[in-house]
């Protein structure tokens, strides 16, 4: 018990560090991005007085040609953009207005999309976050918003998952806290990576660089996980440790970690790397999980079940990591967060019990078919990116409004199918589950 | 080699119709203890409706409340700095509330996870 409570303080001491500048999941918002109210319009001379939400400072801002006045929402709190290579100084890109007006469509869009993204988040560790802030998005939040948002849902619920499946003797909570402390420090490796590519490539060559990373994880990791669920399923289901595991569980070199529920001793030398990509991962493509249950599977030598649990864990402590960053910038739309809870909460927990009357290669299955489906989803996006950055020739705007349609509905197609394939399996399972248990109390009572 | 109960019932009975009825009662005893310790979950269990009627109730009024007064909310919990504890401790409090009565939920619909 102290060694578990020595090493969650190693994990949460990240929370303590300052807020840095980021893009993508475990981090802050930009630096360049101004939150605050407009408090007045000057429509001859195109400009506005904004005041900042954290300094109450007043400033002037300048409209770029292609804004309107009217379009300039006094006392409502938005947040500006500013444009780096504009002529003048103060000029502003792109405004976005902070809360969006509820409806009831947009609320049962919300209630949706966080019911299956429960379901999957609690039979595979992770998912939902790759469909939820773009989701967000296109119901016009804003995206530092939306990534907020998301990650202040995200914790919760993984906390809520993990307790589930702990309970049902499926978390390794030691496995999961050492992934977690070293998934931290990837994150900050990762959003270094970023900055570095943002700086030299661009937007574009960022967008580029995250949709190829991607693609290649997902397509490969996916594609064997897919592979291994397949032979599994034609050799009647049983689950053995990967060569590769087996191999790594063998180097001994101190210091040797013990996980219990895992039934694994392994060096920290093997774990530390899996948990390093996996946050490096979360920062580039902001599902960490598509490497990190893998990597536990493959390399480190658990059990998918253990693995989906054992994510949850991390998710968790990153989640948690990651939404005091944005707090810490006020970004978090706390109507988004808990009406995405109140029905992913009901979906964790209701995917967490499926895992236990499904045999372990579903869960492989599950999360193969996700990942495949959402790199077509990213695949789609490269054209687009390609021809921003000259590498391309410019195609028809109808094709890339096609391209754009491909990518937002594979994604509502991952998630249907993988929803799809764990109820099934779970109805299935229960099914012979309670014949089983009538025909044993049939046959004590005949 | 394990014999099943079915097995064990019908040793039974050709015991009891031989005349062993001892040794049948025997056999019989043997498999109700096993069965009855290998039971899954005990029928006697009642379902938890109070439960998930008291923590939906107090789940749904913490919504109300909130969103009824959605614009102080979202103006005091997007202040930035150390309110952050806003935002972070809501969803804690919604996740310990709400996750009870999803949990209690599941539990009364009679989803509960395999033993």
């Amino acid at each position: 018990m102290k060694k578990l409570l020595i090493i969650l303080m190693f994990a949460l001491a990240p929370l303590s560090l300052p807020a840095h500048s980021a893009l993508a999941a475990g981090d802050g918002p930009s630096k360049d991005m101004l939150k605050g109210i407009i408090t007045q319009v000057n429509a001859a001379e195109r400009t506005i007085v904004f005041q900042k939400d954290d300094t109450k400072e007043l400033v002037t801002l300048v409209m770029n040609e292609k804004m309107q006045p009217e379009e300039m929402k006094t006392n409502q709190k938005v947040l500006i953009n500013l444009d780096k290579h504009a002529a003048a100084a103060n000029t502003m890109k792109d405004i976005s207005i902070m809360f969006i007006d509820m409806s009831l469509s947009k609320l049962i869009a919300l209630l949706v999309i966080g019911a299956v993204g429960g379901l999957l988040s609690g039979f595979i560790g992770s998912g939902g976050a790759f469909v939820m802030t773009p989701a967000m998005m296109s119901l016009g939040v804003p995206g530092a918003v939306a990534v907020a948002s998301n990650m202040c849902h995200k914790f919760p619920k993984a906390m809520v998952g993990a307790y589930k499946r702990w309970k049902y003797g499926q978390a390794d909570i030691k496995l999961g806290l050492v992934m977690a402390t070293t998934a931290v420090v990837g994150v900050q490796i990762g959003i270094k990576i970023q900055k570095y590519i943002l700086n030299q490539f661009g937007g574009a060559g960022s967008n580029l660089y995250i949709s190829a990373v991607f693609m290649v994880v997902l397509v490969f990791v996916g594609g064997y996980v897919f592979y291994d669920a397949w032979k599994l399923a034609k050799g009647g289901g049983k689950e053995t440790v990967s060569k590769l595991a087996v191999r790594m569980q063998k180097i001994n070199l101190p210091p040797m970690m013990h996980f219990k529920t895992a039934k694994v001793t392994i060096s920290a030398w093997i774990t530390i790397p899996v948990g390093l990509l996996t946050g490096m991962l979360a920062a580039t493509i902001a599902v960490g999980g598509f490497i990190g249950v893998p990597g536990m599977i493959y390399v480190i030598g658990a059990s998918a079940v253990v693995a989906s649990a054992t994510e949850l864990i991390i998710a968790f402590v990153m989640g948690a990591w990651g939404s005091v960053q944005w707090g810490l910038s006020g970004l978090i739309d706390i109507r988004l967060a808990l009406l995405l809870l109140a029905t992913s909460l009901i979906g964790v927990q209701l995917g967490a019990l499926g895992t236990t009357y499904v045999k372990d290669y579903i869960i492989k299955v599950v999360m193969a078919t996700t990942m495949l489906i959402v790199a077509i989803s990213r695949g789609a996006k490269i054209p687009g990116y390609l021809i921003d950055l000259d590498l391309m020739s410019p195609i028809q705007e109808s094709t890339i409004t096609l391209l754009e349609a491909i990518s937002f509905w594979s994604l509502v197609a991952a998630l249907g199918s993988a929803a799809l394939i764990i109820i099934v399996a779970m109805v299935k399972g229960m099914t012979a589950d309670s014949r089983s248990k009538k025909a044993v109390l049939g046959t004590s009572n005949g | 080699m394990t014999s099943t109960a079915f097995d064990k019932n019908m040793s039974a009975i050709a015991f009891a119709e031989a005349g062993e009825h001892d040794t049948a009662r025997q056999i019989l005893g043997k498999t109700t203890q096993k069965q009855s310790s290998k039971s899954p979950a005990p029928p006697a269990k009642s379902k938890p409706y109070l439960k998930t009627i008291i923590f939906g109730t107090m789940s749904i009024s913490a919504y109300v409340l909130l969103f009824t007064n959605e614009k102080l909310v979202t103006e005091i919990f997007t202040m930035g700095g150390w309110r952050w504890v806003y935002p972070v401790g809501a969803a804690f409090f919604f996740s310990f509330i709400h996750g009870a009565f999803a949990s209690n939920l599941l539990s009364s619909l009679g989803l509960e996870a395999k033993k």
